[in-house]
């Protein structure tokens, strides 16, 4: 009873995603998938709460699109438990479930107009045509789509309007989780920055749960509530951008926002030593790591260090390069046989060629297992 | 500004197809004059010119016959050439399945089977199970040599097909059927025309299978060759420059009518 009333105060307020309920919609207990000898998807738990945002980041082959089909129902587990709101639907196909993907292409209709794709699932619950073409103007209106597209050939669209018709027709479905395949990967850069946006503020306004794929970190962090990170079949981390950003759980995933500055080191009998014999100081060690670490140093905490100012660790060198990031600079500092980067913001005192001094400090640092 | 030289390219490329043309249409063009002398033999040039034996063909209980023999053949033909090679396309370039590339080459291998060779071995057949020969005789044999063919025609559209259009449609929740009905066949429309065009043409046009195997029936291409054969009158000319011309009609409908329906589509 108390449930009931809690989900159609979340349909009345469309910030309560910003709070996502406690209760997982979908579930995931030790799902596998075999081919062969090779396991795509090889023991993933996740639960995905009611009207949460969650992404899924791996490189390419890492498994996550195999995962997305199990959940939508094209491709049936190998091993696990996925239930929807308590029910197992391990076995249920797609157009059973109260699920719907977008796909990586769209998958539009190319012989159907605008109107027509946005109204193919109501058409297929014999809605009458007149309630159709509202819902779907209605539709078209939350998607920001003119009203005058609605007889429009769908592939006279543009890049960015077929996101919309496809995004469109998958909430005609109304379906309680919607899954996305990399549906901006195809788009210019600002296209996409303003679209993951829009896809954001649809997911608070529509309330529903959202299970986003994507191979881009960034795009990930943008929109989402939780991100998982995915690598050989396995989910190796999973929790809030700034929980990722933070705290990755291991060096894949540290690495996988880009560019680090990484040092295996050693604990020996008189403190921590790099691979290169050099003392560092190191802080902050995860719990069960003892005598061997990564440490991991980002370019934007790596930095200049002042003749002179105190920092715990302390590298010389030369800077090799500079390349301009928009706002702020990124360097290439050559020291002996290694490449460190470092990002500072526009309009440093130094340029390519000079001398400097680069460091961190230990609480800086990111400290990971392996 | 076009170069003298391009000028020239253009110029005997015009001169090459009008040529090419020209060797293709002038036997036929010969063809349709026969068929509108006044004379009774086959002989050139046409001294009188006449319209007589066109209205002797046009009003002939004999060519009716004929013709609608023909048409018959040629529809149920379609009809089920169609009906057969749309799922075996299917087969052929969307499903994967164990002994695809053994279908794929076995289901071609009667296009290359000689008709005449092909048409008496069906005859043979139908003589030792007992059938007489008649035009529904003719009809088995035609399909086993179009099908094949119009199954190729199709597999070429199925090949463009995107999968994930019927993956799509199933996630939105409808049925196969459904599917079928609202994605599958619409996108796969044109390639099935032109398949049931061909099935059409190849089969009013069929001589070698005919022969064989109609029995005491008679097509127009059978009625043809018997009367050049023995028996020539101006109505052979005639008869085979007005089934030249409904062919011919027929595929610039065919054509004309995808054509509007493509573009009606585009313009939307």
């Amino acid at each position: 009873m108390t449930l009931a009333v809690t989900s159609s105060a979340i349909a009345a307020e469309p910030l309560a995603s910003a709070v996502p309920q406690a209760k997982p919609v979908l579930q995931l207990v030790g799902v596998r998938k075999v081919f062969g000898e090779f396991a795509a998807v090889d023991g993933v738990n996740v639960d995905f709460k009611e009207g949460e945002f969650v992404s899924i980041v791996g490189p390419s082959g890492s498994g996550k699109t195999t995962l997305l089909r199990m959940l939508a129902g094209m491709e049936g587990p190998s091993e696990g438990y996925i239930t929807l709101r308590g029910n197992l639907i391990n076995d249920v196909p797609a157009d059973k479930r109260p699920t719907c993907l977008v796909f990586q292409s769209l998958a539009l209709f190319p012989h159907k107009t605008v109107g027509e794709n946005i109204e193919f699932p109501l058409k297929v619950r014999k809605m009458p045509p007149a309630e159709r073409k509202a819902r779907a103007l209605e539709l078209m209106r939350m998607v920001r789509l003119p009203e005058s597209y609605y007889g429009k050939n769908v592939m006279r669209c543009s890049g960015g309007e077929k996101q919309r018709v496809a995004l469109a027709r998958a909430f005609a479905y109304d379906p309680d989780v919607l899954f996305f395949d990399e549906p901006l990967s195809a788009l210019d850069y600002k296209l996409k920055k303003a679209l993951e946006k829009e896809l954001k503020d649809l997911h608070r306004v529509s309330g529903k749960t959202f299970v986003y794929i994507t191979h881009s970190l960034e795009e990930a962090m943008v929109m989402s509530d939780r991100v998982g990170v995915m690598s050989r079949g396995k989910l190796v981390q999973i929790g809030t951008p700034e929980e990722i950003y933070t705290k990755p759980a291991n060096r894949f995933v540290a690495e996988f926002f880009g560019e680090v500055n990484s040092f295996e080191v050693r604990r020996g009998a008189d403190g921590w030593k790099a691979a290169d014999g050099k003392a560092l100081v190191v802080s902050g060690l995860p719990e069960g790591v003892s005598d061997a670490a990564t440490v991991i140093v980002r370019p934007e905490t790596m930095r200049f260090v002042p003749t002179g100012a105190a920092v715990d660790n302390a590298i010389q060198g030369t800077i090799y390069n500079e390349y301009s990031l928009g706002s702020r600079m990124q360097y290439q500092v050559h020291a002996g046989e290694r490449i460190y980067l470092v990002e500072a913001p526009r309009g440093g005192a130094v340029s390519a060629g000079d001398a400097v001094t680069i460091g961190w400090d230990a609480a800086d640092a990111i400290v990971v297992g392996d | 500004m076009e170069t003298r030289a391009q000028i020239r390219t253009r110029f005997a490329i015009r001169v090459w197809t009008a040529f090419v043309l020209l060797l293709v249409y002038l036997p036929i063009l010969c063809g349709a004059l026969a068929g509108l002398t006044k004379g009774r033999y086959f002989v050139f040039p046409v001294k009188v010119f006449s319209g007589e034996w066109w209205e002797k063909t046009l009003s002939s209980l004999e060519i009716q016959t004929l013709v609608h023999n023909s048409l018959l053949i040629a529809v149920i033909v379609t009809l089920v050439s169609v009906l057969f090679a749309f799922f075996g396309a299917l087969a052929f370039a969307r499903y994967e399945w164990k002994g695809r590339k053994l279908y794929q080459k076995i289901i071609l291998l009667p296009i290359f089977f000689p008709q005449p060779v092909l048409g008496l071995a069906l005859l043979l057949w139908f003589n030792a199970l007992g059938i007489n020969p008649s035009w529904m005789t003719a009809v088995i044999a035609h399909l086993v040599w179009i099908v094949p063919v119009v199954t190729l025609v199709i597999a070429i559209q199925v090949y463009g097909f995107d999968p994930t259009l019927e993956e799509a449609a199933r996630d939105l929740g409808a049925s196969r059927w459904f599917i079928l009905r609202e994605v599958t066949l619409p996108i796969l429309w044109p390639g099935i025309w032109s398949g049931a065009l061909f099935a059409f043409l190849l089969s009013w046009g069929n001589f070698p299978l005919s022969l064989y195997t109609a029995g005491v029936d008679s097509t127009i291409p059978k009625w043809l060759y018997s009367k050049m054969v023995a028996g020539y009158t101006p109505m052979v000319p005639a008869l085979g420059t007005m089934s030249t011309l409904s062919a011919a009609a027929l595929l610039l409908g065919g054509g004309l009518i995808g054509m509007l329906l493509r573009r009606r589509r585009a313009e939307a």
